[in-house]
């Protein structure tokens, strides 16, 4: 192609206002971008793998702390987030649904929906963080239980360790909550004003998977923590 | 359900409501499992249940949610290449860090098997019980 041919492609030409200079076409642009997301997945799942071989080898080092850590843990609080983030991941598997079927006011629910439940989430986190301040269970050289329950008299040492490891990756996979917070909202806002339909879905579809992911990572997290023997 | 309009325009599959609502039936079933099955003593057995479990969840999440099998098949290999680093680095680490003690019970063993005592460089305190502190 000589210089003349390509610079004669107007604008007009090219497709609609979202599709890319660099793109053919919106089939090119959306694999594009999926494939990138799923790169991106990809070093996520290598993200959280350190606090996983982190989790695997002072578990293995120290079995009778991460199993009182685990009971020093309120399962309920872990139980509840994770019915949240499932149900999350649901709704917004629909908000992509929706949208695909060219449906803008049901995306419009199904990600208030998503956002809603992302904040229960991070509400039930602050109320477990803040009892955990409270009563000691701190990560490394701050853990000072002041109680214990019913039953226990002392812990192993180690079981700050398990502290440690909870606060990290429990920490971090919070952070990643609120970054998806911060995403679903961005594109709630850019639906309501009518960006997006059934040929211009894939921003919302692209947003999901990395929701979904957050929630992936929670699945692993809730048995390793909460549910120790 | 394949929408896909025409040469150049955005594949798009869509899944019916009903297939997400039996997943998401499936995943919180599947979470009660989970939950009932760490009530009972099993020893080992009890994490790889917790492993086998959520990596049902998972997949069901990979798959249908995130339309994994629907998909381009090289974004499969993408996951589960970062899923099989992730395995290395869990097999050689814990490959370490499990048996350096029978080498070499100086260099950062939890203890030395041949005596059954704590060894040397731990930090204070290491091996001992925490009982609760007044404030």
């Amino acid at each position: 192609m000589t210089a003349t041919e390509a610079g004669s492609e107007t604008r007009e030409e090219h497709g609609p206002r979202w599709l890319r200079h660099h793109f053919d076409s919106p089939r090119q642009q959306l694999d594009t971008a999926k494939l990138g997301m799923w790169l991106f997945l990809a070093q996520e799942v290598l993200f959280f793998g350190g606090l996983f071989v982190a989790y695997g080898v002072n578990r293995s080092w120290y079995p009778e702390a991460f199993s009182a850590g685990s009971q020093l843990l309120d399962r309920s609080f872990g139980t509840a987030n994770t019915v949240a983030l499932l149900t999350s991941s649901l709704t917004v598997a629909l908000a992509v649904r929706s949208i695909q079927l060219g449906r803008r006011r049901l995306t419009t629910v199904m990600l208030a929906l998503t956002i809603l439940l992302a904040c229960v989430f991070m509400v039930n986190k602050y109320f477990e963080y803040a009892h955990k301040f409270h009563v000691g269970y701190l990560p490394g050289a701050h853990f000072a239980p002041t109680e214990l329950p019913a039953g226990m008299t002392s812990v192993p040492y180690e079981t700050s360790t398990f502290f440690s490891v909870y606060f990290m990756a429990t920490g971090v996979h919070g952070l990643h909550v609120l970054v998806g917070i911060g995403v679903l909202t961005w594109l709630l806002v850019k639906n309501v004003r009518g960006a997006f339909d059934a040929r211009y879905f894939w921003p919302v579809d692209i947003a999901a998977l990395y929701w979904h992911l957050v929630d992936l990572i929670w699945i692993y997290l809730f048995p390793l923590f909460y549910l120790i023997d | 359900m394949e929408l896909d309009t025409g040469e150049g325009e955005a594949r798009a599959h869509v899944a019916p409501v009903r297939l997400y609502l039996g997943v998401f039936g499936a995943l919180l079933a599947l979470t009660l499992a989970t939950v009932a099955v760490s009530y009972v003593h099993l020893g080992a057995f009890n994490l790889a249940i917790a492993a086998v479990i959520a990596t049902a969840k998972a997949s069901l999440v990979v798959l249908y949610f995130m339309h994994l099998k629907w998909d381009v098949r090289f974004h499969a290999v993408v996951l589960l290449g970062a899923l099989l680093l992730l395995g290395f680095f869990l097999a050689y680490t814990l490959n370490d860090t499990t048996y350096r003690s029978e080498i070499q019970p100086e260099a950062g063993a939890r203890y030395d098997p041949r005596t059954g005592e704590w060894a040397a460089g731990l930090p204070e305190g290491a091996g001992r019980r925490v009982s609760p502190v007044s404030r």
